[in-house]
């Protein structure tokens, strides 16, 4: 009865396994050095 | 079900456990603010609530998605299911103020509605950097809406555990698209690497529980052999089965659980009405298989629930020969 409940839950993770990996690794590598910090300069004294 | 069950009971340890979250909600949230506001001074308190409740509703979902398998691989984490329902509203409660807050602060003040401009502000769907995460937040938060709003033994009973268990999988793609949420949000434009190893480590945490316990379960899903020629199939020894406990074995594809008790064995489907738990890691108490879960009871003879309740499991022929425990594989009773 939950038998194929029970491999749709395996088989999900696995795959998710292999997407988040991917999907982390990609993300990381697109990752750049934000623009150096200019202590005198912040966004939010504009608002 | 149990005679003692009702399907909201605030006993003392629901209000206990709710009482710990609230707290646990508010401290974190305060501690997270507070220190942010030393870390980053130039930080205004939108923003640190934003990153506050974004940061707690990951972290909830993780523990959520953590208590399932240490569950199937640890019997001692069975107590942190039993109100796994409240924490997952917590949590949609929580990414909900995120979500809110987001979209008030960075979309509310334009001429164009804060629904539109967070699909249509940016575009840039062919890059990784520059993705536009918000919509995946927004899509994930949908899908914890539809979550929550169902997360009630009265959305159980109208859908059928089947469909409810189905609809409430849907929690991995919600996982997924938070993931890539806080990927290609978050961690672009933050460089240190202490969020970059805390989502690495959570993720892997995650699945490698999840792999670990669902390659368990496959293991024990390899069906009991030698059948005897009366269709009866010798399942355990008679002494290896604890008193008022139960031994699973899996007849065909399904599992079923063998209890002994006062010198009988009694089997029944392994499979509880209420929301598909393992019958055979509860007990018998009060002459009644409990199910470990949320304490639905069946008679282990009849698989009936005690009156006025009227579940039923289905039962199995059992037969002792010698020290041996046969069960015959054809259900009896309830389908």
């Amino acid at each position: 009865m939950t038998g194929p409940l029970r491999r749709s839950h395996f088989h999900t993770w696995i795959v998710l396994a292999v997407a988040l990996t991917t999907l982390l690794v990609a993300a990381l590598s697109a990752r750049k050095a934000t623009t150096p910090v200019n202590p005198e300069w912040s966004w939010e004294r504009l608002r | 079900m149990s005679v003692q069950y009702t399907a909201i009971g605030w006993n003392r340890q629901k209000k206990i456990y709710d009482t710990a979250l609230a707290g646990g909600v508010v401290a974190y949230v305060a501690a997270f603010t507070g220190a942010g506001a030393i870390v980053h001074p130039n930080a205004t308190i939108e923003t640190l609530l934003i990153r506050g409740f974004g940061t707690l509703a990951f972290l909830l979902l993780h523990v959520i998605l953590c208590i399932g398998p240490l569950c199937r691989l640890n019997r001692r984490f069975l107590p942190l299911l039993y109100n796994r329902r409240h924490l997952g509203v917590a949590m949609f409660l929580c990414a909900l103020v995120h979500g809110v807050f987001s979209l008030v602060q960075f979309h509310a003040l334009g001429d164009v509605n804060p629904l539109v401009s967070l699909f249509s502000s940016n575009t840039r769907f062919a890059t990784v950097a520059h993705f536009p995460f918000q919509s995946l937040g927004f899509l994930a938060l949908v899908i914890l809406f539809l979550m929550a709003a169902t997360s009630h033994d009265f959305w159980l009973h109208q859908l059928s555990p089947r469909v409810w268990k189905r609809l409430h999988m849907l929690v991995y793609v919600a996982y997924a698209l938070l993931v890539a949420h806080v990927s290609l949000g978050a961690l672009q434009s933050e460089t240190s690497p202490l969020l970059a190893g805390l989502l690495l480590a959570g993720a892997a945490t995650v699945v490698t529980l999840h792999l670990v316990a669902g390659r368990r379960e496959r293991k024990a899903d390899a069906p009991s052999a030698a059948i005897a020629a009366d269709g009866f199939v010798e399942v355990c020894d008679f002494d290896s089965i604890p008193e008022n406990r139960a031994k699973v074995v899996t007849l065909g594809e399904e599992r079923v659980a063998v209890f002994r008790h006062n010198g009988k064995v009694s089997a029944l489907s392994n499979v509880c009405r209420h929301q598909n738990g393992p019958l055979g890691e509860g007990r018998i108490i009060d002459g009644c298989v409990t199910c470990p879960w949320h304490g639905y009871q069946y008679d282990p003879e009849t698989g009936m629930s005690p009156p006025p309740f009227t579940d039923q499991v289905p039962t199995y022929r059992t037969r002792i020969s010698g020290n041996k425990v046969l069960v015959h594989p054809a259900p009896q009773g309830a389908q």
